[in-house]
């Protein structure tokens, strides 16, 4: 299993390749929320101002609830992928715009993302849903929480993680995606899951 | 000693909480013995973190995951209960007093469907199906939030007279669909017949059935290991990302109805949260899983 320090270089993000597993340390940016990957865009499009940097950045679809602590400072109390197919629409300009190096979160992202990933060279993290407890432990620092006028786990939270993961490269930033190869793959596969069924019900069942 | 409102409210906000914090010890054990036979080193690996996650949930008393879904419930009055208050409005207390008291608290998930709009109150808000159970002395209440890995990838479709093949060309039509998106390995839930409202409901009782039961019909235990088999071929695996254990288990319900039949079919992921509890008549309360 590789260690891959964020933000990671590109030479290290081009070395990588779907089915490898990585753990991460370093900065990370979050977020599990449809408006604000909106925003996000709309910064992208010069018509909001952005409130951190994110050339080059690693941004990971999670949500976290994130809360003031009493001395003022800031603190996670869990953080957790989110799917993150339901942002395809929105990944492939903000990927080519930020020159993203990793995205990620669970159930993989679709072809025109993949194609903007293998042009900037950016990898596809997948994280274990239903790994609150795991990924949150790899939290060492909360770095700033941005839009906080959005339920918290829409927010837009950088953190500082050490040995997150471990988390799958599910598409790689040579355009190959555990994803599609799999839809393919079953696709290909169900005439003759199909017939295996027609099989076991012994001609039971009618055609 | 009747139900009362006060059991009522404690009990289901007691079953949400305790939801979120463990995996059924059923499901926890499907996954060990999924680990013994996948053949993928991605997958095993990936099965290994569920297992750590889950032990490591329950054993700091945390959220298995951070979406909490919305509170889910399904409840059977015995009729040889006596009630005393309004019990279906403790369920409706007991949720709103549990999202200002419980630690860690909750994400805003309950969604206005109309604005988007998410907090922790809405419209009919939890859900819950009520059923009476004949000659019981005793409320059996099931908890099972849902989330987008246990309710967004459900699906229903009505056909007129089908084949036995129809059926299950459909519900692998379902598991293509869902592929990878709904945190597999899964547990699939088929209804089959009575009406749409009917049919969707079976899918969703049997996702809630002990893992890998089989139903007492021949017929449809034969289709349920077909199944189990046919959707472990299709290679999604933990997570989407390869592997031979797509499905820990198939359960299939069935209700007679017209010959116009739907078929339903749901899915619960890997957590698979399910919490159980009865109220007797007498006072007391015994939680069942």
């Amino acid at each position: 299993m590789k260690r891959l320090a964020v933000p990671a270089g590109r030479e290290a993000i081009r070395s990588l390749r779907a089915g490898d597993m990585v753990l991460l340390d370093g900065l990370i940016t979050i977020t599990a929320g449809l408006p604000t990957i909106q925003r996000l865009v709309e910064c992208a499009g010069g018509t909001r101002e952005l409130p951190l940097p994110l050339d080059g950045a690693a941004l990971f679809h999670l949500g976290s609830y994130s809360q003031e602590t009493p001395e003022g400072g800031l603190e996670i109390l869990y953080m957790n992928p989110t799917t993150s197919t339901r942002f395809n629409p929105l990944m492939p300009g903000l990927i080519r715009h930020f020159g993203l190096s990793m995205v990620g979160g669970k159930g993989g992202l679709d072809a025109g993302c993949a194609e903007a990933m293998a042009e900037v060279g950016c990898v596809y993290l997948s994280f274990l849903g239903g790994g609150a407890e795991l990924h949150t432990s790899a939290i060492r620092e909360v770095v700033s929480v941005h839009w906080s006028d959005l339920v918290a786990h829409y927010r837009l939270v950088t953190l500082r993680v050490e040995g997150l993961g471990p988390l799958t490269v599910g598409i790689d930033a040579h355009g190959r995606s555990l994803y599609a190869d799999l839809q393919d793959t079953a696709a290909a596969r169900m005439p003759a899951i199909l017939a295996g069924l027609a099989a076991a019900r012994g001609g039971a069942g009618g055609p | 000693m009747p139900i009362t409102y006060a059991a009522m409210k404690q009990a289901t906000a007691d079953l949400y909480s305790w939801s979120l914090r463990k995996v059924p010890d059923d499901t926890k054990l499907a996954l060990a013995r999924a680990r013994d036979t996948e053949s993928n080193p991605v997958a095993q690996r990936t099965l290994d973190i569920m297992l750590k996650s889950a032990i490591a949930a329950e054993t700091s008393d945390r959220f298995v995951c951070s979406d909490s879904g919305v509170p889910v419930y399904s409840i059977a009055l015995g009729t040889r209960i006596t009630i005393d208050g309004d019990i279906k409005q403790a369920v409706v207390d007991g949720f709103s007093e549990l999202v200002e008291t419980i630690k860690p608290p909750l994400l805003k998930h309950v969604t206005n469907p109309l604005t988007n709009e998410r907090g922790y109150h809405g419209k009919d808000m939890p859900l819950v199906t009520w059923d009476v159970i004949g000659g019981a002395d005793y409320v059996d209440i099931t908890c099972q939030p849902k989330a987008l890995g246990s309710g967004r990838w459900a699906a229903l479709e009505i056909f007129s007279f089908p084949s036995l093949a129809r059926i299950e060309e459909y519900v692998m039509e379902c598991v293509l669909k869902a592929g990878s998106q709904h945190c597999p390995p899964v547990i699939i839930g088929v209804g089959i017949g009575g009406s749409f409202g009917h049919c969707a409901k079976l899918a969703e009782a049997a996702t809630m059935r002990p893992m890998g039961s089989r139903n007492a019909d021949p017929t449809v235990a034969a289709m349920e290991e077909r199944l189990l088999k046919a959707t472990n071929l299709t290679g999604f695996g933990p997570m989407g990302t390869g592997g031979d254990t797509t499905a820990l288990a198939v359960h299939v319900e069935y209700a007679s109805g017209h010959g116009f039949t739907p078929v339903a079919v749901a899915f619960n992921c890997w957590i698979n949260r399910r919490t159980r509890a009865r109220l007797y008549d007498d006072g007391r309360v015994e939680r069942v899983e």
